[in-house]
C-alpha cells in the first residue's frame, strides 16, 4: 500500500517536469541540473507524503501495547523490514501474517535484531525484555495477524502437568523422536544442517520458545502448526523435551558428555583411556 | 581303625609330587615361570587390549543372563518413565531393563561398551607399536597377521554389539549395513535378503546377530588372542638393542615373580580405568534413543570410533555411481557406496597382511629379526606408517564432521571439501614430514656420537672464536673410546644415544623420577655375560 | 656368569651345601636362563626407606579393602531405581553408578598400584637373559620329518590303489557339500516375494490395500488431509495399511511436504518426466529413505528447501526432483504420486515409480 502511493506520484510527476524543459540545445547541458532537481522533487515528495501514509495508518486504532510495540519497531527493525512491516527486498522478509508467536519467539530468544547477515541468526542475550517483545508481537499481531502464543503462565501449567503423567512424556517422547531428533538430535544438543546452517540446541529453551518456534517455523525449521501437532501435542513435546534437560536422572550414567554419542565416548577412550594406562605402562615399565 | 595324621607341613610338598607323578610337570611349569620378558613401556600396550578383552567376557555373561534378542513386538512397563507404553522391540525393552531395572544393570553394561572401545584403542596403539619398530619382520608375520584378524574380528564384534539393543542409533546402523550389503555387485540383493531373512529389517537379523556376538566371533577371538599368546611365547618377545642384547638372547626378568607381578598388577589398573569409565562416563543412553523406527534419525548418528572412519569414507566419496547400460534390459548398478565400505576395507585388509612381505621384499630382507627398529632408523617404514595414520585420521573426523560442524560453527559442506581435499594433501604431507623427522633424528643421534654431548658450555679460544664443548660419551666397554672411536666417532647401537649430561654413563635409558631427573644416573648394568667378541659384534650391529 | 657350567649329570641337587638361590639359578640354567644381576632392595632389613614402602603397600592392600567394601555398601544401599522414592532418594540417584565406578575404579585401582609398587620396590631387582633359538630345524629332523609325511602316502598305497583314491574323493565331496548346503541352503533366500523383487515394491502399493489407492496417515494410522499441513512445513508419513508405520514397512515412509506458492510453482516446472503429475497442488511427497545408504532423509529446511541426510550428509533438492546435490548420494529420492480423495484425504495414486532407498546391482 504505502510504496504504492508513494511511487506513484513519482511517476506521473517527474517525468512531467522534465518534458516542460525540454528543449534540442538545452538537453544535454541541463542534463545534470534536470537529474538534481528530479532527485530533490522526489525526495521531497516523499518526506511530503510518507507523514501523511503514517497519519493514514493511524486511523486503524492500534492498542496502547501495540502503540508501544510500533515506537520500539521504528527505532529498531524498520531498517530491515522496512516501514509497516512490509519488509524489504534482500534485507529483511514481510512480517505481515508472520504473528505475535514469531516476533516473540525471535526477539526473546535474542535472535532478533539480527547483529550481522550470517548464514543462520544465532540465539544471543536478547536486547529487550519481555514485555517489549510483547509490545513488538501485538503491533506485528495487529498490522496482519497470524498465529499467536499461549501465555507463558498457562502453558508452563499445561507443560508441568505433562511432564507429571507418564503417559503424556511417553507420548511427546514418540512425537519428538519423529517431528524433531533428526535435526536437533535425541540428546536436544541440536546438529548441524547444510552450508553453515544449524539446528540449535535446545537445552536452554523455555517452554514458550520451543511452542513459538514449532509454532511459526524460524528460518529454516518447518512449521508445525496447530493443525499438525495440536496444542497439547506440542506442550508433550515440550514436556519430553524439558524432562530430559531438566531431570537430572535423565542422565544416570555419569557425566553425559554433552549427550553427542560416540564422537566424545570416543575422544574419552582416547584422551582419558589409552592416556591414563599410557602413563602408568611408563610407571610400570620405568626404573624402580 | 587307626587315624593317620595328616602331617599339615609335608601337605604341599606331597601334594605337588602327587601331581607330578600325574603330569610330569616339574620341568615345563619351571621352564614356564623362568621364562624372561623384556621390560618397555611399549611392550605393554597390547596387554591393555587382552585385559579388555577378559573384562569383556566377564560383564558380556553378566548381560547375557538379562538380555533377549528376539524382535518380537512388546509395550514397555519398566522403571524409566518417559518410554513407558511406548511399543518396541523385547530386544530394545530388556536393554532398557538391564539399564534401570537390574540393580547395578547399567554399570555393567557401561562397562561392557567401554571396555569394548578400549579393546579396539589398546588394539590399534598396539599395531602402531609393532609397525614403527618392526616387530612385524621375519619370524613374525604370521602373528602380524592373527593380530590384523584380531582388528577387523573385534570391530565385527563391536558392531553386533552396537546393534544388538535395537535402540534407533542400533537400527541405523543396521539399515547402513544391509545398504552396504545391497550395494555388493550381482549378489547383493541375495546376500541381504539371506542374512536379513527378507527385506530389512526383517524378523530375525538380531536372533543371528546375537549368537555371532556372543559365540561365533568370541570363539575366534579366543582363538585368534590364543595364537597370538602361543606365537609369542614359542617365538619369545622382541627387544630394544642395548647392552648385552642381541638377537639370540632376551634379556629382561623372568616370568615368575618379577613380570607377572607388574602384569597382573596392570591388570588390576586397566580393571580400575574400565571400571571408572564405566560409572563416571555415560556411555550409549538407549534411553534417549527410543525404540528403532525406519522413520526415526537423529543429528549426529555415528558409530563407535572404531567404525567410525568407515563412515568417515562413505561420507567422503563423491557420488560416483558406475552404470553398465546394455542393448538390453534395465541396465545394471554399482552404487557409490559400493567403493568406500566394502573396497576399501578389502584393501585395508590386504595391504596390512602382505606388509611384511612386500617391505622384506623391497629391502631384500631375508634375516631373523629378534632386535627391534627405533622409528628413525627405517626412514621409510616410519614416512609410510605416518601415511596410513594420516589417512586414517582424516577418515575418522570425517567420521563425526557432522558434529565437528556444529560445535565448531563450521560449515558442513566445508567440512565434507575439507575431508576430501584432506585425504588427498594430509597423507604425503605426513608422509615427507615423517621421512625428514626421522632422518633428522637420526642426524643429531650421529652428531653426539661424533662429537659428544652438547654441555651448552661456551668457551673462547685465544684467537677469539666461540666454540661448544662436547663431552664425548664413553664406548661401551666403559673404559672411554678407543683411539679408532675417538677418530670416527662411535658406532650407532641402535638405541638411545644419551643426549643430556646426566645420562651419560646411564646405558639403561630411564632416569628415576618421571618428570625431571630425581637421582643420578644409576651404574649400567655390568655386561658380565659379555666376554667373548661374538656377542658384542651383534649389539653394535643391531638391527 | 659362572665360569664352571656342571653337566646335568654332575648336578647334586641333594647336595646341602647348596642355598635355595643355586637351585634356583640351576634351575634357570637348564632353562637357557642366566640370571646375570640379582640384587635384593633392601639388603640391610628394617631402613626407615623399607618401612616406607611398607606403609605404602600396607596402605594401598588396605584401601583396596575399603574400597571394595564401600561398593557393596553403596550397590546394596545405595538409592538406585529410577523415578522412585522420596526427594532425598531421587536426589541420590544419579550418582548411584558414579559411586559404583568410583569405588570400584580406586579398589581395583589401589590393589594394582600396591602390586606394582611391590614388583617395583620389594622385588629384588634382576636381569636374566635367555637364549633364544631361533631358525629352522635341523636338517636331519627337516629329512625324517620330511619322510614320515611322505611314506603315509606310500603307506595308503595311494599310487598302486588309485581308484580307491578317486572313490574316496568322490565320495568326499558331497559330504563337504552337505555341510555347505546346510548351512547356504537354510540361510538363502531369494529376493522375491509373490514373483516380485522385494526392492521394487513398498506398503504404497494398492494390492496391500486390496486394490485400493493407499492413504498417507499419521503414524498412529490416522488419515491426512491438506488442511493439517501448514505452508513451509513437513509432515513423516507411513502407508495406511495394517502395520503400516511399523518396522514391516520399513521402506515406505514418506515426507509430506508443504510448499510455499511460488516454491511449488518452481517444483512443478523443474519436474522431469516421471515425476509429472506426482505433486498435488502445494504438496509433494517423497520417500524418506535416502538413496544412498537407506537412513531417513529428513532434515528439512524450509526456506532453502534442502532435505539432508544425517548419516552422511547427503542434500536433496526439494524444488528439483529432490535431485543429490551435495554429498555421496547419486540418486534423487524418488516421488510418490499423491492427490486427494473424494474424502478429502491424502491418497498415494500409485506405487513409488522407482525403487526407493539405497541402490543395488539390478536397480535401473
Amino acid at each position: 500500500m504505502t510504496s504504492e502511493q508513494s511511487k506513484r506520484p513519482l511517476a506521473r510527476l517527474v517525468p512531467g517536469g522534465a518534458r516542460a524543459a525540454r528543449g534540442k540545445l538545452r538537453r544535454r547541458l541541463s542534463a545534470a541540473v534536470r537529474l538534481v532537481a528530479a532527485l530533490t522533487l522526489a525526495g521531497g515528495l516523499y518526506t511530503a507524503y510518507a507523514p501523511g501514509v503514517g497519519r493514514a495508518e493511524e486511523t486503524v486504532k492500534l492498542s496502547d501495547a501495540a502503540a508501544n510495540g510500533k515506537a520500539i519497531y521504528e527505532v529498531s527493525c524498520i531498517t530491515c523490514h522496512g516501514r509497516n512491516a512490509q519488509g524489504v527486498e534482500n534485507r529483511g522478509p514481510s512480517l505481515i501474517g508472520v504473528g505475535s508467536a514469531a516476533v516473540e519467539f525471535q526477539v526473546n530468544t535474542g535472535r532478533m535484531p539480527l547483529a550481522r547477515q550470517e548464514a543462520q541468526a544465532e540465539r544471543k542475550t536478547p536486547q529487550f525484555d519481555e514485555s517489549q517483545a510483547a509490545e513488538l508481537g501485538a503491533y506485528i499481531q495487529e498490522l496482519g495477524g497470524g498465529p499467536q502464543l499461549p501465555s507463558a503462565e498457562s502453558l508452563d501449567e499445561q507443560v508441568k502437568q505433562a511432564r507429571g503423567s507418564d503417559k503424556i512424556l511417553a507420548h511427546g517422547g514418540e512425537l519428538y523422536r519423529v517431528n524433531c531428533s533428526s535435526c536437533h538430535a535425541f540428546s536436544t544438543g541440536g546438529g548441524a544442517l547444510s552450508s553453515g546452517k544449524f539446528a540449535p540446541s535446545l537445552q536452554h529453551s523455555t517452554n514458550r520458545d520451543i511452542y513459538a518456534a514449532m509454532l511459526t517455523g524460524p528460518q529454516n525449521m518447518p512449521v508445525f502448526g496447530n493443525n499438525q501437532l495440536s496444542p497439547d501435542d506440542k506442550a508433550a513435546i515440550i514436556a519430553y523435551i524439558q524432562d530430559l534437560n531438566k531431570n537430572e536422572a535423565a542422565d544416570p550414567g555419569g557425566w553425559a558428555l554433552g549427550r553427542y554419542g560416540p564422537v566424545p565416548e570416543g575422544l574419552v577412550i582416547f584422551l582419558v583411556g589409552i592416556a591414563a594406562l599410557v602413563f602408568a605402562t611408563l610407571w610400570i615399565a620405568g626404573k624402580s | 581303625m587307626k587315624r593317620r595324621k595328616i602331617d599339615v607341613r609335608a601337605l604341599p610338598a606331597n601334594s605337588a609330587r602327587a601331581l607330578d607323578e600325574r603330569f610330569q610337570a616339574a620341568t615345563p611349569l619351571r621352564r614356564l615361570m623362568n621364562k624372561v620378558f623384556p621390560d618397555h613401556w611399549s611392550f605393554l600396550l597390547g596387554e591393555i587390549a587382552l585385559y579388555s578383552f577378559i573384562v569383556l567376557l566377564l560383564s558380556g555373561i553378566f548381560l547375557a543372563l538379562f538380555f533377549d534378542p528376539s524382535l518380537r513386538e512388546v509395550v514397555y512397563d519398566g522403571s524409566y518413565a518417559p518410554l513407558r507404553g511406548v511399543e518396541m522391540s523385547q530386544a530394545y525393552n530388556t536393554a532398557l531393563h538391564i539399564s534401570f531395572d537390574v540393580r547395578g544393570g547399567l554399570f555393567m553394561r557401561q562397562m561392557h561398551h567401554w571396555a569394548a572401545l578400549l579393546f579396539m584403542a589398546a588394539i590399534v596403539v598396539h599395531m602402531f607399536r609393532v609397525f614403527f619398530t618392526g616387530a612385524f619382520r621375519k619370524p613374525r608375520e604370521a602373528n602380524w597377521i592373527v593380530g590384523v584378524l584380531l582388528f577387523w574380528m573385534g570391530f565385527l564384534e563391536g558392531f553386533g554389539g552396537y546393534s544388538l539393543p535395537d535402540d534407533a542409533l542400533s537400527g541405523t546402523g543396521l539399515r547402513i549395513a544391509s545398504a552396504i550389503m545391497l550395494s555388493i555387485p550381482i549378489v547383493g540383493t541375495w546376500v541381504t535378503t539371506s542374512l536379513f531373512g527378507g527385506e530389512f529389517p526383517g524378523e530375525v537379523i538380531l536372533d543371528r546377530l546375537y549368537i555371532v556376538h556372543v559365540l561365533l566371533v568370541p570363539g575366534a577371538l579366543l582363538g585368534l588372542i590364543s595364537v597370538h599368546m602361543g606365537l609369542l611365547v614359542k617365538q619369545k618377545h622382541t627387544q630394544w638393542p642395548g647392552p648385552g642384547r642381541t638377537n639370540n638372547n632376551v634379556v629382561g626378568v623372568r616370568m615368575f615373580p618379577g613380570f607377572a607381578a607388574k602384569a597382573g598388577g596392570f591388570f588390576m589398573i586397566v580393571f580400575a580405568m574400565i571400571a571408572a569409565l564405566a560409572g563416571l562416563f555415560q556411555i550409549n543412553p538407549i534411553w534417549l534413543f527410543g525404540p528403532y523406527k525406519a522413520a526415526v534419525v537423529s543429528a549426529a548418528s555415528q558409530p563407535d570410533w572404531y567404525v567410525m572412519f568407515l563412515d568417515g569414507s562413505t561420507r567422503l566419496f563423491p557420488a560416483w555411481e558406475i552404470r553398465f547400460d546394455f542393448f538390453y534390459g534395465d541396465g545394471y548398478t554399482i552404487p557409490p557406496i559400493f567403493w568406500p565400505t566394502v573396497v576399501l576395507p578389502g584393501i585395508l585388509t590386504m595391504l596390512p597382511i602382505f606388509y611384511p612381505f612386500i617391505e622384506a621384499r623391497f629391502s631384500k630382507d631375508k634375516e631373523v629379526h629378534n632386535l627391534l627398529q627405533r622409528p628413525r632408523d627405517n626412514p621409510l617404514r616410519t614416512a609410510l606408517g605416518a601415511m596410513a595414520i594420516a589417512f586414517y585420521v582424516v577418515l575418522l573426523i570425517s567420521g563425526g564432521n557432522d558434529v565437528v560442524a556444529d560445535k565448531f560453527h563450521i560449515s558442513l559442506n566445508a567440512m565434507t571439501w575439507a575431508g576430501r581435499i584432506g585425504i588427498l594433501i594430509v597423507p604425503p604431507l605426513a608422509y615427507y614430514v615423517a621421512f625428514r623427522v626421522a632422518l633428522g633424528l637420526q642426524q643429531h643421534d650421529r652428531e653426539v656420537l661424533a662429537h659428544g654431548v652438547e654441555t651448552g658450555i661456551i668457551r673462547r679460544l685465544p684467537d677469539g672464536k666461540f666454540v661448544e664443548i662436547h663431552q664425548p660419551l664413553p664406548s661401551g666397554n666403559g673404559h672411554g673410546p678407543s683411539d679408532e672411536e675417538a677418530h670416527h666417532g662411535l658406532e650407532y647401537g641402535g638405541w638411545v644415544v644419551p643426549k643430556k649430561m646426566n645420562r651419560l654413563g646411564a646405558l639403561a635409558p630411564t632416569v628415576k623420577g618421571f618428570f625431571y631427573p630425581i637421582e643420578k644416573a644409576g651404574p649400567a648394568p655390568k655386561p658380565r655375560q659379555l666376554d667373548d667378541d661374538r656377542d658384542r659384534e651383534e649389539i653394535t650391529s643391531g638391527h | 656368569m659362572t665360569t664352571h657350567h656342571p653337566s646335568d649329570d654332575e648336578f647334586d641337587a641333594s647336595d646341602a651345601s647348596l642355598t635355595r638361590f643355586d637351585l634356583v639359578k640351576e634351575g634357570a640354567r637348564r632353562d637357557g636362563v642366566q640370571i646375570v644381576h640379582y640384587a635384593p632392595r633392601f639388603p640391610v632389613p628394617g631402613t626407615r626407606a623399607e618401612r616406607r614402602i611398607e606403609r605404602v603397600l600396607s596402605f594401598l592392600f588396605l584401601l583396596t579393602g575399603l574400597m571394595g567394601t564401600a561398593f557393596v555398601v553403596a550397590y546394596i544401599a545405595w538409592p538406585w531405581k529410577y523415578g522412585e522414592g522420596d526427594s532425598t532418594y531421587r536426589a541420590l540417584f544419579p550418582y548411584y553408578t558414579p559411586v559404583l565406578g568410583a569405588t570400584l575404579g580406586l579398589c581395583l585401582l589401589s590393589l594394582g598400584l600396591g602390586i606394582v609398587v611391590w614388583s617395583k620396590k620389594l622385588l629384588p631387582e634382576e636381569v636374566s637373559i635367555q637364549e633364544r633359538h631361533d631358525g629352522p630345524s635341523d636338517s636331519t629332523e627337516q629329512v625324517l620329518t620330511a619322510a614320515t609325511i611322505l611314506n603315509m602316502g606310500d603307506e595308503l598305497g595311494l599310487k598302486r590303489r588309485r581308484f580307491v583314491g578317486l572313490a574316496f574323493l568322490a565320495g568326499a565331496a558331497p559330504l563337504g557339500a552337505v555341510a555347505g548346503a546346510l548351512l547356504v541352503g537354510s540361510l538363502i533366500k531369494a529376493p522375491t516375494q509373490d514373483g516380485e523383487n522385494v526392492f521394487f515394491t513398498t506398503g504404497w502399493d494398492p494390492k496391500h490395500n486390496d486394490g485400493k489407492p493407499v492413504r498417507l496417515t499419521h503414524e498412529d494410522g490416522t488419515p491426512i488431509r491438506p488442511a493439517d499441513v501448514s505452508v513451509g512445513g513437513q509432515i513423516t508419513v507411513f502407508p495406511g495399511i495394517p502395520h503400516g508405520a511399523t518396522n514391516k514397512w520399513a521402506d515406505s515412509p514418506t515426507l509430506l511436504i508443504h510448499l510455499r506458492e511460488q516454491d511449488a510453482e518452481l517444483t512443478k516446472k523443474q519436474a522431469k518426466e516421471l515425476n509429472h503429475g506426482s505433486q498435488w497442488q502445494n504438496f509433494v511427497a517423497y520417500s524418506k529413505i535416502c538413496t544412498h545408504a537407506g537412513c531417513p532423509a529428513s532434515l528439512y529446511e524450509q526456506q532453502t528447501n534442502r532435505l539432508l541426510c544425517p548419516c552422511h550428509q547427503s542434500q536433496f533438492q526439494i524444488t528439483d526432483n529432490a535431485r543429490p546435490i551435495f554429498g555421496p548420494a547419486s540418486r534423487a529420492l524418488p516421488q510418490l504420486p499423491i492427490t486427494v480423495d473424494d474424502e478429502g484425504y491424502f491418497i498415494a495414486t500409485q506405487d513409488y515409480k522407482i525403487p526407493v532407498g539405497p541402490a543395488f546391482w539390478e536397480r535401473p
